[in-house]
């Protein structure tokens, strides 16, 4: 392939943008046009779980689309949110997901920060070992990590779950962190230890007020991933007391009875709030966060 | 200052503790597990007798097999749906923040909520899908048939997953530098050529990472066969992790079921292992 020295390229550039331009009418409608298509297709089991969760009851699937005003009910929300054992699942999810998150986000803000500004021996090690637990894959690692926990009595406790999504989130935590802390300027804590501050003092000073946004987003992705996992929880916990949402819902499924399925569609629907509320208001965080777990180095 | 030397070390040791602690012990624990058996409630050691039971069993091979039936259609499909969605997107037209919101809003969803809704969009008799392909396939229960059975979690598992494996190939196709395409049209090439020649060869590589992570998922997949079949009809849906989970959990053959998950861990490796050749091999013909 040989490469045109543009004489002027300003004209080449603009002749190209508009031949592109004028091709690009159609292709607009015929990509828009399929993605709606596609849009339709891949939001259609989550409109139906949100159209099924505010209907009256019993009606059977079929009328589900013939929609009256008068189907509408909010009794199968008030009725799961005056339930003591469904209230207790999501706060057994809201502090295991929360606790889990805090643990990774503070751990790896200061790995991440000593991996970004310290050269010491080891390091490139101790970053590759972290980094390589990412490829363990999370069910080789649950059942050894069940017959650990059942032995120490430490099963269904918010102790274990936290400290197992805390370690979780560590190795993309670590990476994500420290490219955050590599894009800050070194000027500004040169400047904080001229001025007489401590190490520490810089980290709590001057680093972190800075990292904040690298902190919320590694805190936010973990929190998502934590509140929406089944399988850890599925096999270190199973005491009613201590089960989380999505284990809740899974034995919800398996009781149920013929007519409570708009029950399950609401407590499908109260489950998937907190990810994609999260999502839509940090989506910059979570592409970044997924890209980078992904293509690490 | 000696603790000038430390420092580094101060921050590092939580993080690593705890993966120690949590991930890396485990792992070697459930080497040691997979040499004994539960007697008693015991651990006695057995050798390799659980690896020998493995090879031997017929429910491993068969659950093999539905692991690969399941892993030769979600590779495939998921890779070129996101492919697709990928170009289309980094066409940058005015509505894609939009379309791109809607197709990650399954990923945001836990693997037991998209379960629970596609296994009751195919409910016999209750379910809306059922009751929509009625026409088509009459009453045909799909959740009763063994491929029904795979096909819905299947179908699940791609409409689960598309958006994160279209975004990595996305952000492939952004590194591609703008010039390229410009030199190319110059050039005269049309758009086939401009695909194969200049997209192709350089998202390739990304697209091998992609395989390898559908790859390990498809190996590693539990929660949504759970959700959905249960494994079932019969066993016609009982995937490899499935079988290590009802062994090990359900019938607390915690020996049996560490060692099942070493030849798990092994065919991960030995994807990891498969990928990264390839990546090699790709990088030197380029």
């Amino acid at each position: 392939m040989s490469i045109i020295q543009p004489i002027d390229g300003t004209t080449e550039t603009t002749l190209i943008r508009r031949t592109v331009l004028s091709q690009n009418k159609w292709e607009f409608l015929v990509i828009n046009g399929v993605l709606f298509f596609l849009s339709i297709i891949i939001l259609f089991p989550i409109l139906y779980a949100i159209l099924t969760s505010v209907r009256a009851d019993r009606m059977g699937l079929v009328l589900a689309f013939s929609f009256s005003p008068d189907d509408f009910s909010i009794g199968h929300y008030t009725r799961l949110l005056s339930t003591n054992r469904f209230l207790q699942y999501m706060l057994n999810s809201g502090i295991n997901s929360i606790g889990g998150a805090v643990l990774t986000t503070s751990v790896t803000a200061l790995a991440g920060y000593a991996f970004a500004r310290y050269t010491f021996r080891g390091r490139d090690v101790l970053l590759t070992f972290i980094l390589s637990m990412m490829m363990l894959p999370g069910l080789t690692n649950l059942i050894p990590l069940y017959k650990l926990a059942s032995d120490l009595n430490i099963r269904d406790t918010y102790f274990i779950m936290i400290l197992v999504y805390g370690a979780y989130g560590i190795p993309l935590g670590v990476w994500a962190m420290r490219s955050f802390f590599i894009s800050i300027p070194k000027e500004l804590e040169e400047a904080a230890s001229i001025d007489g501050a401590n190490p520490w003092q810089t980290l709590l000073y001057v680093i972190v007020p800075v990292s904040l946004p690298g902190l919320a987003a590694v805190f936010l992705i973990n929190f998502v991933y934590n509140w929406n996992d089944f399988l850890t929880a599925l096999i270190l916990l199973s005491s009613t007391a201590m089960k989380t949402a999505p284990v809740g819902l899974f034995d919800f499924q398996n009781q149920l009875s013929g007519n409570e399925n708009e029950l399950l569609a609401a407590a499908c629907v109260i489950i998937m709030l907190p990810g994609i509320f999260l999502f839509s208001i940090a989506r910059r965080a979570f592409f970044k966060g997924m890209i980078e777990g992904a293509i690490k180095g | 200052m000696r603790l000038n030397k430390l420092y580094p070390y101060i921050l590092v040791a939580p993080a690593i503790t705890l993966i120690c602690l949590i991930s890396l012990y485990p792992t070697l624990y459930s080497f040691f597990l997979s040499l004994n058996r539960m007697r008693q409630g015991k651990l006695e050691s057995v050798g390799l007798q659980n690896f020998s039971i493995i090879v031997r069993s017929s429910d491993f091979w068969e659950s093999l097999r539905h692991t690969i039936v399941f892993g030769s259609f979600f590779i495939p499909i998921t890779l070129i749906l996101a492919f697709l969605l990928a170009m289309a997107f980094n066409r940058k037209l005015p509505l894609n923040a939009l379309f791109m919101t809607i197709v990650f809003v399954p990923w945001m969803l836990s693997e037991i909520v998209s379960g629970v809704i596609f296994r009751w969009l195919f409910l016999p008799e209750y379910g809306v899908v059922q009751y929509i392909i009625e026409p088509i396939f009459g009453n045909f229960n799909f959740l009763g048939n063994p491929a029904g059975a795979m096909g819905i979690v299947t179908g699940a598992s791609i409409w689960r997953t598309i958006a994160f494996a279209m975004l990595l190939i996305l952000a492939g196709l952004q590194t591609i530098p703008m010039d390229l395409y410009q030199a190319a049209a110059i050039d005269g090439a049309n758009r086939r050529q401009i695909f194969w020649l200049i997209t192709w060869q350089l998202v390739r590589p990304t697209t091998l990472v992609v395989v390898l992570l559908l790859s390990i998922q498809a190996v590693n997949t539990t929660g949504m066969f759970l959700a959905i079949t249960e494994g079932g009809p019969g066993r016609a849906t009982e995937v490899l992790s499935l079988y290590m989970y009802r062994e090990a959990i359900e019938f607390f053959n915690i020996g049996y079921g560490a060692a099942l998950s070493i030849v798990m861990f092994l065919l991960n490796v030995l994807l990891a292992i498969v990928y990264f050749r390839a990546l090699r091999s790709d990088l030197v013909w380029s």
